[in-house]
């Protein structure tokens, strides 16, 4: 799951101030499950954006909506019709949802609401950890099932380092080091043997750094609209 | 009233056509048609006359246009009349004016004038006169009383109205009918009668005011209709008058009603006849009947009442003046031997102190003085109750004065008093108030008789320190204050227990004789527009007195939604809820509103009223315009005015929006857990095994018994510890019974019906399931710190002293001095409360001493003796037995040392003497408070109840509801809610029993239907309801979404505020409930779309569909 | 302006509504500003209801639950308190300022704490003044007349 965060008030509302009519969109899907951008947080976004631009002394007309997902063009159609009366668009979606309705809407200035964070999960409720990186190729396989590349602060493919110390890493008190949970999980599944060999350094050409990344389905793909016309 | 005929006629009146019956006057059509005319002279129940031609109506003749008199003549076929035509007009007005002329000194007639827009007479006014010769008073003293004393005399302008010879005569019976019936205030009643007039006095309103000789018990009667006082009622003494059957509209009036005797088959007798005040003209010395400004305390009840005769402002009788001084003297028949009420009422203490409260709160500069001789604030809170007056500058005078002297011509009173440094005073008030005690009723004293009941020397039923609920007779039981004077709690608590008691002996019966009401079919209402029906209460004047309840239904007559808005006097009386039906019916209503008192006490009464006119009961709403508005606002009319419309226009808002709910069953579980074997505990057990139900009893120690181990005897010298060793071979034998020694419950989960608890003994851990709780835990004594206690086996807690005593274990020479301590750390700042047992402990001791040691010397140090009741009657035998009695004031404590030999010094000051008084005694008692059980936050953590500031358990209202918890299904009883004696331990242990009683009869049992929902097609799976409900209701079922399991479900909402997909709405809290009241309250501005737009029922808690594939 | 300000109190049906029942019966006399709003719960009272009271204008709004441990839903007034919180910190970035919003515990029994927090709500209400959105009475009963007519409107249609 896309793991957000909530942007501050003042941020948002400096943002849209110069506008006229304001549309909040909200997004059903990862970030509703993050308590971040679903239907409730629209709600008080809307109500706390409405008060700051009054006192600010800006007439901004905010309305909300919250659709299914914001990065499927089909859901946006629910949308399209409504944004013609808007002049700018706040999404509540991740930086996905964002950039999709601001393909979708081309003419419509489109803000982000959240600080998108991570791929993570809930760790206890009100705590998200992030798990994993996207990096292209996955190695998890090979670490016990505990990803080095994201959990460990060094992104050590051969750990520990250290500064290890009782199953926390160094770089702060909570955190847990990678390394200790990849070397209790290997023990427990009684392959410590295999960390005897070094692991291989990671191939980062799948990485963010090669630019943005496609992931093709060729059998999926619809003749007209598909990569392969 | 006319000749009724069969044949019927129409008229036209004004315009409007109607058929009437034949020989119908003019007058009474128009008034059947909601016309009216204006009249002096006539009278319903009377034959008309035609005397004053105010009703002077226009007809249309063949002849042409004539005027005649209305309300004398019949209507023929189609008949035309005309009531405000010009001509018309003009003649009422000069008949008015003539009139104005005949009897310039009558104001009434003036204001009737005034009303038809006339002010002034062309005419010459006479010098003098009221009258206007209409007759009515001679004919009412003729037609209806048959008597014919007053007659009109001369002609022309020397015509009067006088009895014969204008003399006055015993002809005339004083009735006041012509009074009554005089439209211009003309009749002088003395004038005519040879006897002297006395108006019958309300004795709801203690004589303080008249009333009629038909009439309301009081304004809530039950029922709520009026009876004839055929003592006074003149068709009762003479045969003669009938008025109220001629005008009675309803024809309920019958005459020939009989008192009934009816023959019921019962198993079991509850006696609860109550009390009556001392008669205060027994003590004579204090004026009562003879000084107008001396009142009892029930008469200034009523003053303080804002539906009593002043209208709840305090005024003096004599000058109707608000008083600036004003003094109680307690103990009017009560601990008075000489006038055979030698016991202490008990209730009269904290009534003066309530009522000098009150009487500040309504004249803040009043002073106000108390006589007394101890204040025995014994009960829970009372103490701090007593503090409260203190500080709000209540004067408390320990004196018993002898009597109330006027001071004429102010009528004011003096009393003469000593006061605390043994000088004489004396003092004028404005007003004396009579704390009159409490005696038993006197019809009871004979039927007693036929009973076969047993009364005690005070003539109040006996029962025993150990049955404080059984009768001298098997299966007649007492509740209340004919058992012995108690307050409201003490009542209560003993009415439930003697319920119990009865139910024990007919639980083979219970339900044979249950008639279930039938509600008519719920009205469908999901596709109506909300049509919010508004009922706003004076509640007598509760309300009305302070908010102007006529302009909050012109505000609210304007509101969305509302079609009708009403107000009345009392909304929960039987008639109002009638016509709350009708109302519902009429205009087709769908939501209701009551804006009267607190929803806590009154929704269940409305919920039904709706359900009785076929409306599902959550379509109700409440505005608490009285206890959080005109209670707490009475200073400002004009702002609790506002507020009460906001709070209306918030409840309109919800209401738009409320849906049907519908409530579930599920079964009960028939057994009960009691926590705590002592001896409430297993009163309370017993009285529920004994009609069937198991019992778990769960004690903490490795037996049973509690605190009562150490107690041997009972005032009346019951021996304890036999009823103790006998209880607990009952519980023994008892087969529903299980005993868990050793154990503690270590968890209570579920609810009402259907408790799941777990209880833990060694290493065993047992779940049991059960529909009710009983707390029981009891309450310690507390040791105290000071006075040598621990350090010296000579000084003892009285507990301890007791047991010494009953154990045969004390030792001290014949000739010792015994010194006993009241008030040990307590009644102090830090334990500021009354441990209500000590001082007839501490006498009781004394009393045991004595007989054990003549010759010692007892010495009780105290600063009030709380001896109520009939405990008094110890305390008089004591002192007769030469125990001294020592008081101390609270800011001068006995001095305490405990030399190296063991030798005890206490000194103390005599308030009497003014002088330390110092002893050395063999033996030293203290009175140490009692205390709530060190274990008592684990309980109330256990089963989330509250325990006040004192460390006590709470109940969920202190008057009314004294063995419950707030909490559904949860009871207490025993010291674990307040100090007390062994038979008020007992009583509240069977009222504990008969309340879970009435849970644990039944099969099956509602629950709550204002519980979470999930919309599956909303919901997003993300497990945030699942973490945050504290009681695992909601689950994920197998399509992966949420669901709320109902019987869990408590409905606290906490999922519901924080589900981020807004799928979960709590039943009748959704945004739409909530957000409604919000927006009308303060409008919305900027949403683009109020909740109120919303299509109704299906989509209120939904912001806004979410659009969905599809 | 006014100078009443108008305070809502979002109150516990099990405490702070009880005690406020208390006060009333006390004849406890408090500022008349506070309108209470009854919650089966303090759990119930939601981010969003807070933010729309203080965008319709409130001046201010004070929370009334059990006190701590004595929830009767066990933890409502827990996790209320949280969420209080959060609102403040919006009131706090929004320029409204968490002065405005409090929240307060209370049991059944505490009467005179009702009219105590009432009463000094109601001062702090009154120091900070009315708030910046707040709107006329007239204002808002025009507005509440507007909708009373498009529900006479409904009505007349449905009779029809």
């Amino acid at each position: 799951m896309i793991v957000a965060d909530r942007k501050k008030i003042p941020e948002i509302r400096d943002m849209i101030r110069s506008h006229k009519r304001v549309l909040l969109v909200g997004c059903g899907t990862c970030v509703t499950v993050c308590l971040a951008g679903g239907e409730r947080e629209v709600g008080i976004l809307g109500s706390a954006l409405r008060m700051s631009l009054k006192l600010a002394g800006c007439t901004v007309a905010v309305d909300e909506y919250t659709i299914e997902r914001q990065c499927e063009d089909a859901f946006i159609d629910a949308l399209a019709p409504r944004v013609k009366e808007y002049d700018a668009i706040v999404s509540l979606g991740c930086g996905a949802g964002v950039q999709t309705l601001a393909e979708r809407f081309p003419t419509t200035p489109v803000y982000p609401g959240l600080n998108t964070q991570f791929i993570g999960i809930l760790e206890s409720q009100g705590v998200w950890t992030e798990k994993c990186l996207g990096c292209g190729h996955c190695r998890l396989g090979e670490f016990a099932g505990v990803c080095p590349i994201t959990r460990c602060a060094k992104r050590l493919l051969n750990g520990p380092c250290g500064g290890s110390r009782e199953g926390k890493c160094e770089i702060h008190a909570d955190t847990e080091c990678a390394w200790q949970r990849i070397y209790d999980r290997a023990k427990a599944l009684g392959i410590l043997a295999k960390f005897d060999a070094i692991a291989q350094p990671h191939d980062w050409s799948t990485g963010i750094d090669g630019g943005p990344r496609k992931v093709i389905r060729e059998d999926q793909c619809i003749a007209g609209m598909g990569p392969k016309a | 009233m006319a000749e009724t005929s069969t044949t019927s006629v129409t008229v036209s009146v004004d315009g409007r056509v109607s058929t009437v019956s034949a020989g119908t006057t003019i007058l009474d059509a128009a008034r059947q048609m909601g016309i009216a005319i204006p009249t002096l002279c006539h009278y319903r129940g009377l034959s008309p006359y035609g005397a004053c031609r105010v009703c002077l109506v226009e007809i249309e003749t063949p002849r042409g246009p004539r005027l005649v008199a209305s309300c004398s003549h019949p209507i023929e076929e189609k008949l035309v009349v005309h009531t405000d035509s010009q001509t018309v007009l003009a003649a009422r007005r000069t008949v008015v004016q003539l009139l104005l002329a005949q009897a310039p000194q009558s104001t009434e007639l003036a204001a009737f004038a005034a009303k038809l827009g006339i002010e002034n007479t062309p005419f010459e006014r006479k010098a003098e006169g009221k009258c206007i010769l209409c007759g009515l008073c001679v004919r009412v003293c003729k037609d209806l009383m048959g008597r014919g004393v007053i007659s009109m005399f001369g002609r022309g302008a020397t015509r009067v109205v006088r009895p014969a010879f204008g003399e006055q005569t015993d002809q005339c019976q004083a009735c006041g009918a012509c009074v009554t019936v005089c439209p211009t205030g003309a009749v002088d009643l003395a004038a005519t009668t040879a006897r002297r007039p006395v108006p019958h006095r309300t004795g709801y309103d203690q004589y303080l005011c008249a009333r009629p000789s038909i009439d309301m018990a009081h304004p809530q009667a039950a029922p709520r209709v009026p009876a004839i006082d055929r003592d006074n009622c003149v068709h009762f003494q003479t045969g003669e008058c009938g008025l109220c059957e001629k005008v009675c509209q309803a024809k309920a009036i019958d005459y020939e009603q009989q008192p009934k005797t009816l023959d019921l088959d019962v198993g079991a007798v509850l006696l609860t006849p109550g009390f009556q005040a001392f008669d205060a003209t027994k003590r004579m010395e204090f004026g009562f009947g003879l000084l107008p400004n001396v009142l009892t305390n029930v008469q200034f009840e009523r003053l303080l009442s804002a539906s009593g005769p002043t209208e709840g402002h305090v005024r003096r009788p004599s000058d109707d003046q608000p008083p600036k001084r004003m003094a109680f003297i307690q103990c009017v028949g009560s601990r008075d031997p000489s006038r055979k009420k030698a016991y202490c009422s008990s209730v009269c203490c904290m009534a003066a102190t309530k009522e000098a409260i009150m009487a500040k709160e309504h004249e803040p500069d009043l002073d106000v003085t108390i006589f007394y001789m101890d204040i025995r604030a014994f009960g829970k809170d009372f103490e701090r109750y007593y503090n409260r007056a203190k500080e709000l500058g209540v004067r408390y005078v320990r004196c018993r004065p002898s009597s109330v002297e006027e001071v004429r011509p102010t009528s004011t009173l003096r009393i003469a008093y000593v006061d605390q440094d043994n000088r004489c005073q004396e003092d004028e008030f404005d007003m004396v108030v009579l704390s009159l005690g409490l005696e038993p009723s006197a019809s009871l004293q004979e039927q007693a008789e036929r009973l076969g009941i047993l009364l005690n020397e005070w003539g109040f039923i006996q029962t025993d320190g150990l049955h404080p609920l059984d009768t001298s007779r098997p299966g007649v039981f007492v509740g209340g204050a004919f058992q012995e004077p108690k307050d409201i709690p003490d009542t209560v608590m003993q009415a439930s227990a003697a319920a119990a008691r009865a139910m024990t002996l007919l639980a083979s019966a219970r339900g044979s004789r249950i008639r279930t009401k039938t509600y008519p079919p719920e009205r469908d209402v999901t596709d109506e527009p909300a049509r919010i029906g508004v009922f706003i209460c004076h509640c007598g004047s509760n309300i009305a007195s302070v908010v102007d309840v006529e302009e909050v239904v012109r505000r609210t007559r304007t509101l969305p939604h509302v079609v009708v808005a009403e107000h009345n006097v009392y909304t929960c009386a039987d008639d109002t809820q009638d016509m709350i039906k009708d109302k519902i019916v009429q205009y087709r209503l769908n939501r209701v509103i009551v804006a009267s008192c607190t929803p806590r006490t009154h929704e269940a009464i409305f919920r039904d009223t709706l359900r009785d006119a076929g409306l599902n009961p959550y379509l109700l709403e409440m505005a608490n315009i009285r206890d959080q508005c005109s209670w707490v606002h009475s200073s400002n009319p004009q702002l609790a005015t506002q507020k009460a419309a906001d709070l209306v226009r918030m409840a309109v808002g919800r209401s738009a929006l409320l849906v049907p709910l519908a409530e579930e069953t599920v079964p009960v579980k028939n057994a009960a857990l009691v926590i705590g074997g002592g001896l409430a505990g297993m009163t309370a057990a017993l009285a529920l095994a004994q009609q069937g139900f198991p019992v778990h009893l769960v004690e903490k120690e490795d037996r049973l018994g509690g605190t009562v181990r150490d107690i041997y005897r009972t005032l009346d010298g019951l021996d304890v510890q036999a009823f103790l060793t006998e209880t607990i071979e009952r519980v023994g034998a008892n087969s529903r019974i299980t005993v868990y020694l050793r154990s503690r419950v270590t968890k209570v989960d579920g609810h009402v019906g259907a408790f799941k608890s777990a209880i833990a003994g060694g290493d065993k851990t047992s779940e049991v399931e059960h529909g009710v709780v009983i707390v029981a835990t009891g309450a310690s004594e507390h040791k105290p710190t000071t006075f040598g206690c621990g350090q010296s086996e000579r000084i003892l807690t009285q507990l301890e002293l007791s047991g010494k005593l009953g154990r045969g274990e004390l030792k001290l020479p014949p000739k010792a001095t015994i010194a006993m301590l009241q008030c040990v750390e307590q009644r102090t700042s830090e334990r500021p409360y009354c441990s209500r047992v000590c001082c007839t402990t501490a006498i009781q001791n004394a009393l045991d001493l004595h007989e054990k040691y003549p010759d010692a010397r007892i010495v009780v140090l105290y600063r009030d003796m709380r001896t109520y009741g009939f405990r008094e009657i110890a305390y008089q035998k004591a002192r007769q037995a030469g125990v001294l009695f020592v008081r101390f004031d609270e800011s001068a404590p006995p001095t305490f040392a405990l030399d190296s030999d063991g030798q005890i010094c206490l000194t103390s000051r005599d308030m009497i003497l003014q002088r330390d008084i110092e002893m050395k005694p063999d033996l030293l008692a203290l009175a140490a408070p009692i205390v709530g059980r060190a274990d008592r936050q684990e309980i109330s953590d256990l089963l989330r109840v509250p325990l006040n500031a004192d460390g006590f358990f709470l109940e969920a209202h202190v008057k009314l509801r004294p063995v419950d918890f707030a909490s559904e299904g949860l009871f207490l009883c025993g010291t674990a809610h307040a100090p007390k004696f062994l038979s008020e331990t007992i009583s509240q242990a069977h009222a504990a029993a008969a309340r879970a009683t009435s849970i644990l009869s039944r099969r099956s049992m509602p629950v709550g239907a204002q519980i979470a929902r999930v919309d599956p097609d909303k919901c997003v799976s993300c497990m945030t309801c699942v973490h945050v409900c504290p009681y695992m209701a909601p689950i994920v079922g197998e399509d992966n979404k949420a669901e709320i399991q109902q019987t869990v479900c408590m409905g606290c909402g906490s999922c519901t505020s924080e589900c981020p997909a807004k799928a979960i709405t709590l039943r009748h809290y959704v945004d739409g409930q909530v957000l409604g009241a919000i927006d009308l309250l303060l409008n919305a501005e900027t949403a683009s779309a109020s909740p109120l737009d919303l299509p109704l029922l299906e989509q209120v808690g939904v912001a806004r569909p979410r659009w969905r594939k599809g | 302006m006014e100078s009443e300000p108008i305070i809502l109190a979002l109150c516990c049906h099990y405490c702070a509504y009880a005690a406020a029942d208390m006060a009333g019966s006390m004849r406890l006399q408090y500022p008349s500003s506070v309108r209470v709003l009854r919650f089966p719960c303090t759990g119930k009272i939601e981010v969003n209801y807070v933010l729309s009271a203080f965008e319709r204008g409130i001046d201010g709004i004070m929370v009334a639950g059990c006190l701590e441990g004595g929830c009767h839903y066990l933890e409502g007034n827990l996790r209320a308190r949280r969420r209080i919180e959060r609102a403040q910190q919006f009131l706090d970035e929004i320029g409204l300022g968490a002065g405005r919003l409090e929240m307060f515990n209370l049991s059944s029994a505490e009467g005179p704490r009702f009219a105590e927090i009432a009463t000094e709500m109601h001062e702090r209400i009154v120091k900070l003044g009315p708030s910046p959105l707040r709107r006329e009475r007239a204002a808002v009963m025009a507005g509440v007349e507007k909708i009373a007519q498009e529900s006479l409107a409904a009505l007349a249609g449905e009779t029809k």
